[in-house]
């Protein structure tokens, strides 16, 4: 009789907490299961508590990998971009979290690691490396990254300026890029606040686009960075929408 | 069983004694040996430190009384199990391991509620606990043909049956014990016995250990070690005759021979798999002891055993 071929995971040897911190992690079908129970409560606090909403869905509708680019000045935006993806990728959606803050104390660890699926990322130090497995990840398909570039929650609720990482990721690769803008997060839950307020959250959602002609040098990489925030200062352009003016333009071009 | 019955109980409060002394003793020894011997104990502190802990969590989920021993038990089951699968790769298929959680909650539940027809409520439902294994089994072998899938399920199977058999069902006897008249005696004695029977093993192999006990299997375990853990076993039930008084010496030998030979045994069972898979430890969640699994390899052996036998002689309600 042939031997049996047993495929442990990698990380037997590591105490619980370790296989948290190390990526890519190695979790089994209690954690999905979790995962995914935790998903649809959150989806139904987020519709119910701060009426969420999104604005432009069918561009996230799409097996392909993606990147999501967002302006950051909540905690609620990570929540809000995983509550706009459809359930079954939601395994496959990895947001950037900074290393040096989700990655330390076990309860944010906990959380990143097991409900949010984050990837850590070394905003101070290891930032290649970062990229590396960012970019890695990319190559398999159907992948769904999700990028703050601004590299910390805004405490303005304005718009910084993008750092450049995001823009060396894209740059060259056919990777869809997705810029989003969460209004109304700065308000609901602002950097420093315990607990979220019961204040509209709406996610506005662009078209995908690619660098694929663009190098990667220096200074594309910053005008490819200045371009992304661009498009996403400009999704809340559209006019101060308010939801029925909204849906009475959905209802119309359903008509039509 | 409740808080308040074990606060009178004697024989729960009997066990916090022993527990407490031989917690107090073992830590007395190691201190003696580190700071007055001056010898290298190396992790033995770290090991104690978790035994400590350990003992902590079990008495206190002793004393919350019996729905808490069986929701206990079912978690470590299904703990020991999630060890299981990562080791032996079995974790990557959802559905198996699903369907293997699912059997080892429906042991709890089945430990849990009692006969549907008639019988008083907090016995359990014996008959279905141990029909248990014929629908698990019966779901396990669906879900390849539900896929419509034959490459490598044999294996898939098996690991998935062994898994539910010995992690969930066989360890969800502990839990059904709750449900006996006897249930302090008999939940505290055999987690008591077994844990002193490894410690007792693993002291007697390290002072007076030389001759290999299964060289392929478990390289560190010698005969001597084997026989110190096997005497101090069939000593223990005598020593603590009071948590079975109905006892005669016909159930306190077989008592001490299921413990002291059958928690070997699921020690060395444990081995064999860990041996197979290529790992040294199932994982890293207890410092100084490795993976659940590794630490209740024992009892998965020693109290359905331990059960059955008690069950015949003395009808458990």
């Amino acid at each position: 009789m042939k031997k049996w071929r047993y495929d442990s995971a990698r990380d037997l040897d590591q105490a619980p907490i370790d296989r948290l911190r190390r990526f890519p992690r190695e979790p089994d079908m209690l954690v999905y299961g979790l995962r995914s129970i935790c998903a649809l409560i959150i989806r139904g606090l987020l519709r119910i508590y701060n009426r969420f909403e999104v604005i432009g869905h069918d561009n996230l509708r799409t097996n392909r990998s993606l990147v999501i680019v967002a302006n950051h000045c909540s905690h609620l935006d990570t929540l809000c971009i995983l509550a706009a993806l459809p359930l079954r990728r939601l395994h496959r959606a990895f947001p950037a979290a900074a290393a040096d803050y989700f990655f330390q104390s076990v309860p944010r660890l906990w959380a990143a690691a097991v409900l949010v699926n984050a990837l850590p990322f070394g905003r101070h130090s290891r930032t290649r490396k970062s990229l590396t497995i960012c970019s890695e990840l990319l190559a398999n398909p159907g992948t769904i990254l999700i990028i703050f570039p601004e590299g910390t929650r805004s405490t303005t609720g304005e718009i910084n300026e993008f750092k450049s990482g995001i823009a060396a990721l894209v740059a060259g690769t056919d990777v869809a890029v997705v810029p989003c803008l969460i209004e109304g997060s700065f308000r609901a839950w602002p950097k420093g606040k315990r607990l979220p307020l019961p204040r509209k959250v709406r996610l506005i959602v662009g078209t995908p686009r690619n660098y694929r002609q663009r190098s990667a040098d220096k200074i594309e990489i910053g005008a490819i960075a200045s371009e992304l925030r661009d498009a996403v200062i400009e999704l809340g352009k559209g006019g101060t929408r308010s939801p029925s003016a909204w849906l009475k333009r959905m209802r119309l071009r359903r008509l039509t | 069983m409740s808080p308040q019955i074990a606060l009178h109980d004697a024989v729960f409060r009997a066990y916090f004694v022993v527990v407490l002394i031989s917690l107090i003793a073992g830590g007395a020894i190691l201190g003696f040996l580190r700071f007055v011997l001056k010898k290298d104990t190396g992790s033995m502190f770290r090991t104690y430190w978790s035994w400590i802990i350990m003992a902590g969590i079990g008495l206190i989920v002793v004393f919350l009384g019996r729905v808490p021993i069986i929701v206990g038990v079912t978690l470590l089951a299904v703990y020991a199990f999630k060890e299981f699968a990562r080791a032996s790769g079995l974790y990557r298929d959802w559905w198996m391991t699903g369907a293997v959680y699912a059997g080892i909650v429906t042991v709890g539940l089945a430990s849990l509620v009692s006969h549907p027809r008639g019988e008083e409520p907090g016995t359990g439902w014996y008959g279905f606990f141990v029909a248990v294994p014929v629908f698990a089994i019966a779901l396990i072998l669906l879900i390849p043909i539900l896929q419509n899938r034959a490459r490598g399920e044999l294996q898939r199977m098996s690991l998935a049956i062994v898994g539910f058999i010995y992690m969930g069902w066989m360890f969800g006897h502990l839990g059904f014990l709750a449900n006996a008249r006897n249930a302090y005696g008999f939940v505290c004695f055999i987690i008591f016995a077994s844990a002193l029977c490894d410690v007792a093993g693993f002291t007697f192999g390290k002072i007076f250990g030389h001759h290999p006990l299964r060289s392929e299997i478990s390289p560190n375990k010698t005969w001597e070690g084997a026989l110190g853990g096997f005497c101090v076993a069939m000593i223990l039930p005598w020593l603590l005759r009071f948590s079975f008084p109905f006892f005669e010496t016909r159930d306190l030998i077989l008592t001490g021979l299921i413990v002291g030979i059958g928690g070997q045994l699921g020690d060395l069972s444990i081995s064999v798999i860990k041996r197979d898979i290529g790992t040294k430890d199932m994982a890293a969640t207890i410092p100084g002891h490795g993976g659940i699994l590794d630490r209740i390899d024992s009892l998965i052996y020693a109290a359905p055993l331990f059960m059955h036998m008690a069950g015949y002689y003395h009808p458990l309600r």
